[in-house]
């Protein structure tokens, strides 16, 4: 918790189809109507249903959102398997327990010395209702601890059950009542509201909007968790801007049926995970060589291999600089945060669009998945449209920028055929090695040449010490430099949007002056860590931090980590 | 005056030396690619020949209106028109012999499809037109013939090669 | 969308000359493709032929229309993404029995199961040539002549038209390399047929597979009118040498995907504002 701002965390957990998730959504959102932020994440057990599961919250006056370091408010429906969240879950001391009877309370609960309010919480519920269910009850208590209405509870949980039976419904209202009412002796300080007419989004959500919004009108799917959320989302919307939607049999099938419709002149856009991109790299180095523009977005989970499906990482940043076999160059990028995957999706796009190439996005299960309360979200401007002159047309035709036009089927008298094989400026095959060299410094150079403007990465604050990252740990990084701003020390964030091709200069220009840099990841092999070094001269010592999923990462274990290191 | 034998005679001839010019330049630019020259020179005249032919039939056609007929609607005796040599019969390290003996068996083909109109059909002018054709046919069989006499013998072992085959891709 | 145009087949072909082996039956292929292109006057802007890895995947390149050669076994894909794309077009999809049956086989049966408005060319000389001479998943089992398989590859081989039967294919045609014209007639068919059309063409390969001539005293046209029974196909294609040349298997079923509804709102945000 900073000092500055309140921050509470509540968490609800329960087994057996409880229902525990849908209270932290409705709760979530009835806050954010009063103006309130917050983040919800889920962890689950295995089961499909009926498992343990555990809704997240955590509400803020900021829209910074890293995962809760700990819980002041724990709702606990029952203690089965409660273990199971054991390191994810984190109780303050004094945390408010709130749960059925003292007796079945875990050891390891009673540790943090709680404030334990017991009360019958299945009674309750029967009582106000026969059909009265349990979650319906926390919904109100937990609503009245954060100071909201019952009507504004009320409403939208018959907004979410509207298509089940009335009696459900009103067992629902009956339930929320009884617990806004329940006498609560407990407090807690609760984060004050700021401007209302918020947002409720997911980052799957916001990087399918993005790419909608980008122009995206044929997607292909193939479900892989944690992205297939995505590719639902964005069903129905792409219906109502007249575009298609695929179900592929599998992602070599995903991956070339959006190159086939790109070819077609229709911007096309696919979204899976780890697994799912190692099968389609070497179809992304045939969308490098023919010149295709597609957008893939990598919603990263734990890996290597099947990994750790449903919790986050970032450890496919290799794959995603380096998978392609050949000189495969292309373009990298990596949202900060979940209103940042609406900008960066659709800036990936406009991008790939522009220079005719892979585009592949690097979100995580930890943004993907969690939803959060946020103002309306920047979006991207459209880019400037390349200038062409073409008398005579050459697909691949060797250019100042090294953009060629490229023509579409209907186009008359400019047909050409796309190819994986090395070819000349006029498409056809060639083993020459004046093609190779051209084609290759052709692929090269329009993107290296291409001007990214301001957007390649957030760099904040001021220091001598500087911290780095990709993608989502952006939210750590600048828990850690308030953290370290507390204690006098003050540093400098660059979180990076743009991976590929680096903007060696501008970081470079970003880092001067710094004493020190440390170059934060959530993988094993610090993968950033050794692409910077690789890519570029340090003036400074460069260190690495880099702790792999599930746990997400927090500013404060960032710091002590960086104090460890330098009392070594 | 148009008869409707006549149209289809025509039709089908200039179809035949139209296909046989394609299909020999089509073959002379195989050849070429895989560096046969004799042969491919070889095809490249014969489609020079089948050219001319086709001049003359198409001359003959102006004058009449022929119908428009898809690939798969002529009435050939075989699967294709007579004097179209077939993609399967050639081979890369081809002789000179095994092409003319190639080209003389559309000669002859060609010759046989003309004599039977020149002999079955009702109409005269057809009949008149498809002996000229036959004749013509004859005519190049022969000089094949006397060509090929000429000729020295095949290796028995002329298709083999001592290299394994390469992979492009 | 294009009034259809009167060029000749010739005229379709481009000035890339084609590397395929003298012999090779694949020419009959082109020269089959582009007698149907004159037959159905169809404008080679608003065409586009897709193809996989392999001799046969060569072919877009010698025809002058738009064209996608793209990776090993995944045409189908590629080019039911593009039909979906723009409906508009005419999409031919080709390439190799390896580029289809093997590595491209799981495409393949969900092509034909999902049905979407395209033809699909399976050359298959039962090798994989350009990469001298291994078995395919349509080569006899007893075939010793790769050194990948030197006792053959002992496995049976796959009934292509049986495979697609069953997969939903509604139109399945099968050609033979010796006779072009008969294959344009089935190509050109299989364009104007609505849906997935399947066509199998039997196309000697002359430099791995030179028994392969043997197939012209084999090979025989189907006289009857194609099947349109599921059944009754099944039994003709588990049954058949595999030799019988036409349209075998003609059965309409609805094609994929039904005409989109309407565009409606534009406003795609509006679920995310509390």
């Amino acid at each position: 918790m900073t000092m500055t701002q309140t921050e509470l965390s509540v968490a609800i957990t329960g087994a057996g189809g409880a229902g525990v998730i849908s209270v932290g959504e409705l709760l979530l959102q009835a806050w954010a109507r009063e103006g309130g932020r917050g983040l919800l994440r889920k962890a689950f057990g295995p089961q499909i249903r009926g498992g343990e599961s555990a809704a997240l919250l955590k509400l803020t006056e900021s829209e910074r959102y890293t995962a809760a370091s700990s819980y002041q408010v724990l709702l606990a429906f029952d203690w089965n398997n409660y273990s199971r969240f054991g390191d994810e879950i984190k109780l303050a001391p004094g945390c408010i327990v709130f749960c059925e009877e003292a007796a079945e309370v875990p050891a390891e609960v009673m540790a943090v010395k709680p404030d334990l309010v017991c009360l019958p919480m299945k009674q309750l519920a029967a009582q106000a209702h026969e059909e009265g269910r349990v979650n319906m009850l926390a919904l109100g208590l937990l609503g009245q601890l954060l100071g909201l209405s019952e009507a504004s509870l009320s409403e939208l949980a018959t907004q979410k059950l509207a298509h089940k039976p009335l009696a459900y419904q009103q067992a629902a209202q009956a339930c929320i009542a009884a617990g806004t009412g329940y006498g609560l002796s407990c407090d807690v300080p609760v984060p004050v509201p700021g401007a209302k007419g918020c947002w409720y989004i997911s980052g799957n959500q916001a990087a399918g909007l993005g790419a909608l919004e980008a122009g995206i009108r044929f997607v292909a799917a193939y479900p892989i968790t944690p992205a297939s959320d995505v590719l639902e989302w964005m069903a129905s919307p792409l219906e109502q801007l007249g575009g298609n939607l695929v179900q592929a049999e599998d992602e070599l099938a995903a991956v070339n049926m959006i190159i086939g419709a790109a070819f077609g002149g229709v911007p096309a856009f696919t979204a899976t995970s780890g697994p799912g991109l190692a099968l389609m790299t070497e179809s992304l180095g045939l969308a490098v060589a023919s010149e295709t523009p597609i957008t893939v977005l990598n919603v990263m989970r734990g890996g290597p291999s099947t990994g750790i499906p449903t919790k986050s990482e970032q450890s496919d940043l290799n794959i995603a600089l380096h998978g392609l076999h050949g000189d495969a160059p292309h373009l990298v990028l990596a949202p900060l945060d979940i209103a940042d995957c609406v900008y960066t999706s659709a800036w990936a796009v406009q991008l790939a669009q522009q220079l005719q190439t892979v585009a592949i996005v690097l979100s995580d299960q930890f943004i993907g998945q969690s939803t959060a309360v946020i103002s309306e979200p920047q979006r991207c401007a459209a880019l400037e449209a390349a200038a062409t002159e073409d008398n005579d047309y050459l697909r691949y035709r060797l250019t100042e920028s090294g953009i060629s036009t490229m023509a579409t089927p209907g186009d008359a008298g400019l047909r050409y055929t796309a190819d994986g094989l090395e070819h000349n400026e006029a498409g056809t095959p060639s083993a020459r090695d004046d093609d190779h060299q051209r084609q290759l410094h052709k692929r090269e150079h329009k993107l290296s040449a291409c001007s990214y403007g301001d957007a390649w990465a957030r760099a904040e604050g001021d220091g001598e010490l500087a911290m780095v990252c990709f993608g989502s740990a952006s939210a750590a990084l600048c828990e850690a430099a308030e953290l370290l701003a507390e204690q006098g020390v003050a540093a400098r964030t660059v979180s990076l949007r743009l991976l590929a091709p680096l903007q060696v200069e501008r970081l470079q220009a970003a880092l001067a002056g710094c004493s020190s840099v440390w170059v934060i990841e959530q993988n094993h092999g610090a993968q950033l860590y050794h692409y910077l070094r690789g890519q570029m001269d340090f003036a400074m010592p460069v260190h690495s931090y880099a702790r792999a999923g599930p746990v997400p990462l927090s500013g404060a274990a960032i710091v002590a980590a960086m104090k460890e290191a330098t009392a070594a | 005056m148009s008869t409707q034998p006549l149209a289809d005679f025509l039709a089908h001839s200039v179809e035949l030396e139209s296909e046989a010019r394609e299909r020999y330049l089509e073959l002379a630019q195989s050849m070429a690619e895989h560096h046969n020259r004799e042969v491919s020179e070889f095809f490249s005249r014969m489609a020079e020949e089948s050219r001319l032919h086709l001049e003359e039939v198409a001359e003959i056609a102006q004058e009449h209106k022929l119908p428009e007929l898809k690939a798969w609607e002529f009435e050939w005796p075989g699967e294709e028109s007579p004097e179209a040599t077939s993609y399967e019969a050639v081979h890369y390290r081809m002789t000179l012999r095994q092409a003319m003996l190639l080209a003389l068996d559309n000669e002859r083909a060609a010759e046989k499809f003309y004599g039977s109109f020149a002999k079955t059909s009702d109409d005269p002018e057809t009949r008149s037109l498809a002996a000229q054709f036959a004749a013509e046919e004859a005519s190049h069989a022969a000089q094949l013939v006397k060509k090929l006499g000429a000729l020295p013998p095949d290796s028995a072992q002329q298709l083999e090669e001592d290299d394994d085959p390469h992979m492009p891709e | 969308m294009n009034e259809p145009v009167k060029l000749k087949a010739k005229d379709y072909k481009s000035a890339v000359k084609p590397i395929w082996c003298p012999g090779c039956g694949h020419f009959s292929i082109l020269n089959a493709l582009t007698k149907a292109f004159a037959a159905l006057g169809i404008a080679k802007d608003d065409t586009v032929l897709v193809s996989g890895i392999g001799c046969s995947s060569r072919l877009p390149a010698y025809v002058d229309s738009y064209g996608f050669h793209g990776v090993h076994g995944r045409g189908l894909a590629i080019a039911q993404g593009l039909k979906v794309a723009r409906p508009d077009l005419t999409v031919i999809a080709m390439g190799g029995d390896g580029d289809g049956f093997s590595i491209g086989g799981n495409h393949f049966i969900h092509a034909c199961r999902r049905n979407v408005n395209m033809t699909y060319i399976a050359m298959d000389n039962e090798v994989y040539g350009m990469t001298k001479g291994q078995a395919s998943p349509t080569t006899p089992a007893d075939w010793d002549h790769s050194k990948l398989t030197p006792h053959g590859p002992g496995v049976r081989p796959f009934k292509p038209a049986a495979l697609a039967l069953a997969a939903g294919a509604p139109w399945i045609a099968r050609g033979y390399s010796g006779n072009p014209n008969q294959i344009a007639k089935l190509i050109a068919e299989a364009i104007e047929h609505p849906g997935f059309s399947f066509v199998q063409v039997l196309s000697q390969c002359i430099t791995f597979c030179p028994e392969q001539t043997d197939w012209k005293a084999i090979v025989n046209e189907r006289e009857e009118a194609p099947l349109v029974d599921a059944d009754e196909a099944a039994q003709l294609f588990l049954h058949e040498d595999g030799f019988q040349t036409g349209v075998l298997y003609n059965a309409p079923r609805a094609t994929w995907p039904p005409s989109p509804p309407e565009p409606q709102s534009q406003d795609i945000t509006r679920g995310f504002c509390l």
